[in-house]
């Protein structure tokens, strides 16, 4: 049901096991990450295909590129920057470099572990695995697409590294919606901006959309799911046709979706961009909606910037 | 063993020696010291262990040979050339643009390539997972590793050596050449990881300690692996860098070797007296 508050952890989980019972080549690695990443059940249903491995996220990294090679599909769960940044060279050599069919999921990912502060936050993810080639980068943005992005990823041929949150977070979409990999959702069409949003802050674009339409402004706005490969027609088009882009992400402006855009944007159509997301500082502690708000990720403070940032061209 | 097959192995290794030169001959430089000190492992391997087909390289049924120091790649290269894999003119394109033999190797470029190894620490995670696949299969091949005695500084192999040893993986065996010399001096003296085989005994490893050079005795002491039932095997194989280039064994300076005339030379007149000596046996063996 639309805007019904669902447990991303829990929806990741269900999915793995729902594409488990027909694929018997998904195999589940933890580094002490299962229950964590909500695959504690998948450890009670198919105790054969779990393997407990304790706190050693790049040995994981490099066992599921070995149980790649013998045709298993590994998914390894865990606290996203320990599966990102620490192991980065196993995840660019063994997965990225020798091509390997494994799924790294980083959960609790951007500032979701918000009281927790800096070496738990993963807010630069999306930026240094966007460096290695042939990686897919998902970040689906409510319990619908996360449930489809894991059937994606799995059905997927290829190293692919997905992203979700912790904190409970709306429905968006009606079951039915198209979600491909790699094709960003057109949530809804206008002329005046584009609003990009991604992940955990989707809903927040959304709601401030429709604050930004009160106000008679008129907003495209997109779900970038798969911020690699980038949906490089769609984001042409947008700015082709709205002559001015905004993107929102719980990530350093740095790296992640806003440059990505730009990446295209600037080479090919240029236009006005505006980035909301963490500047070049560590990001602060505290509970995760003031967290947002401090960033300027909440959607009245998303539409006072897009109305700002219209209003100054 | 046959006293003929033992002798037949060891001119595949001299030859194997030859392929080193040619790539180095090629390249004009390279890692040579731990691609010689490795020779006979890897041909015990390609030449006796290895169940593996090159006409068929990704057999799922094969045996797997991760080469954890890819920077050894010299060795892999004249091996897989020795053992037809490839034709032996790649390996005079070492050090050329687009080379399918980079200086560490690369899967996608050349048949009989497990693994990307180069940055050091990565094979023995890898091979875990391997023999976790393997055994999940229920196939009866063995996952092998090469892997140097500097590399063991790498913290990420105590990560997959408790890992193995914890998923009770016997059907892995881990060969560490102990050259006991690395880019900045001896090991002892840089970062000690000795005594080595306590040291994997603690991690839950069996372990034996072997000359590795003696053909013979890498074969044999492989044939009794798993060396306890739901343990696996680390063999260290004392050997010696550069072995066969008189100039350069046991040379820390001949890690990578930028071969000038002269010394390049001195190896190939090296290489015929161990052929001679070969010969000498064979004439003993009346072959």
């Amino acid at each position: 049901m639309i805007n019904e508050l669902k447990d991303p952890r829990k929806i990741f989980g269900e999915a793995v096991i729902e594409a488990s019972e027909t694929n018997p080549n998904i195999v589940v690695l933890s580094a002490d990450s299962s229950s964590g990443s909500g695959l504690g059940d998948f450890k009670k249903k198919f105790p054969d295909r779990h393997f407990e491995f304790g706190i050693m996220e790049q040995g994981v990294t490099g066992i599921a590129c070995g149980l790649a090679t013998t045709g298993k599909i590994p998914v390894f769960a865990a606290i996203a920057p320990f599966v990102t940044a620490r192991n980065f060279e196993m995840f660019r050599n063994d997965l990225g470099y020798m091509n390997q069919n494994v799924k790294v999921v980083g959960r609790c990912a951007g500032l979701t572990y918000d009281q927790l502060g800096s070496t738990h936050h993963s807010i630069d993810d999306v930026a240094i695995i966007r460096t290695i080639p042939g990686v897919t980068i998902i970040n689906p943005g409510d319990p619908v697409t996360i449930k489809k992005a894991v059937h994606a990823m799995i059905d997927h041929v290829g190293p692919c590294y997905m992203k979700i949150g912790s904190p409970k977070m709306p429905v968006l979409y009606e079951e039915e919606v198209d979600f491909n990999l790699g094709k960003g959702i057109v949530i809804k069409d206008g002329h005046d901006v584009t609003l990009i949003g991604t992940g955990t802050v989707l809903s927040k674009a959304v709601a401030a959309a429709k604050l930004l339409e009160d106000e008679g402004i008129s907003v495209r706005l997109i779900d970038i799911h798969t911020i690699k490969p980038l949906d490089r027609e769609l984001i042409l088009s947008a700015a082709r046709e709205t002559g001015r882009i905004v993107t929102v992400e719980e990530h350093f402006t740095t790296g992640g979706l806003g440059s990505a855009v730009a990446e295209i944007c600037s080479q090919e159509c240029p236009v006005q961009m505006k980035m909301i997301g963490i500047g070049d500082y560590y990001a602060s502690n505290g509970p995760y909606e003031e967290l947002l708000g401090k960033y300027g990720l909440q959607p009245d403070l998303i539409k006072e910037t897009v109305i700002k940032f219209i209003k100054n061209k | 063993m046959d006293p003929k097959e033992i002798l037949k192995l060891e001119y595949t290794a001299l030859n194997i020696r030859r392929n080193i030169l040619r790539l180095i001959r090629a390249g004009e430089s390279g890692h040579v010291g731990g691609a010689l000190s490795s020779v006979e492992i890897v041909t015990a391997l390609y030449f006796n262990l290895l169940n593996i087909d090159p006409g068929n390289p990704k057999w799922p049924q094969r045996d797997r040979f991760v080469l954890s120091a890819g920077h050894k790649c010299l060795v892999l290269y004249a091996a897989l050339a020795e053992r037809g894999f490839f034709d032996k003119s790649v390996l005079d394109t070492y050090g050329a643009l687009d080379s399918r033999i980079p200086g560490h190797p690369n899967m996608h470029k050349l048949p009989g390539v497990e693994t990307n190894t180069g940055a050091l620490g990565h094979g023995l995670s890898i091979a875990g997972g391997m023999a976790i696949g393997l055994r999940l299969d229920r196939s009866p091949a063995k996952v092998y590793v090469l892997m140097g005695d500097g590399e063991l500084a790498e913290g990420s192999n105590w990560e997959a050596a408790s890992a193995a040893a914890m998923h009770k993986l016997d059907n892995l065996v881990v060969f560490v050449d102990r050259n006991r010399l690395q880019i900045s001096g001896p090991t002892l003296e840089v970062m000690s990881y000795e005594p080595l085989d306590e040291r994997w005994r603690s991690f839950g490893w069996r372990v034996r300690i072997i000359d590795g050079h003696d053909l013979e005795l890498i074969i044999s002491t492989v044939n009794e692996t798993p060396f306890e039932k739901g343990k696996p095997s680390v063999i260290i194989a004392d050997t010696i860098k550069s072995k066969g280039l008189s100039f350069a064994e046991g040379k820390v300076s001949y890690h990578y070797w930028k071969a000038n005339p002269g010394e390049m030379e001195q190896a190939e007149h090296d290489l015929n007296n161990i052929e001679k000596q070969l010969k000498a046996k064979m004439e003993r063996f009346g072959l």
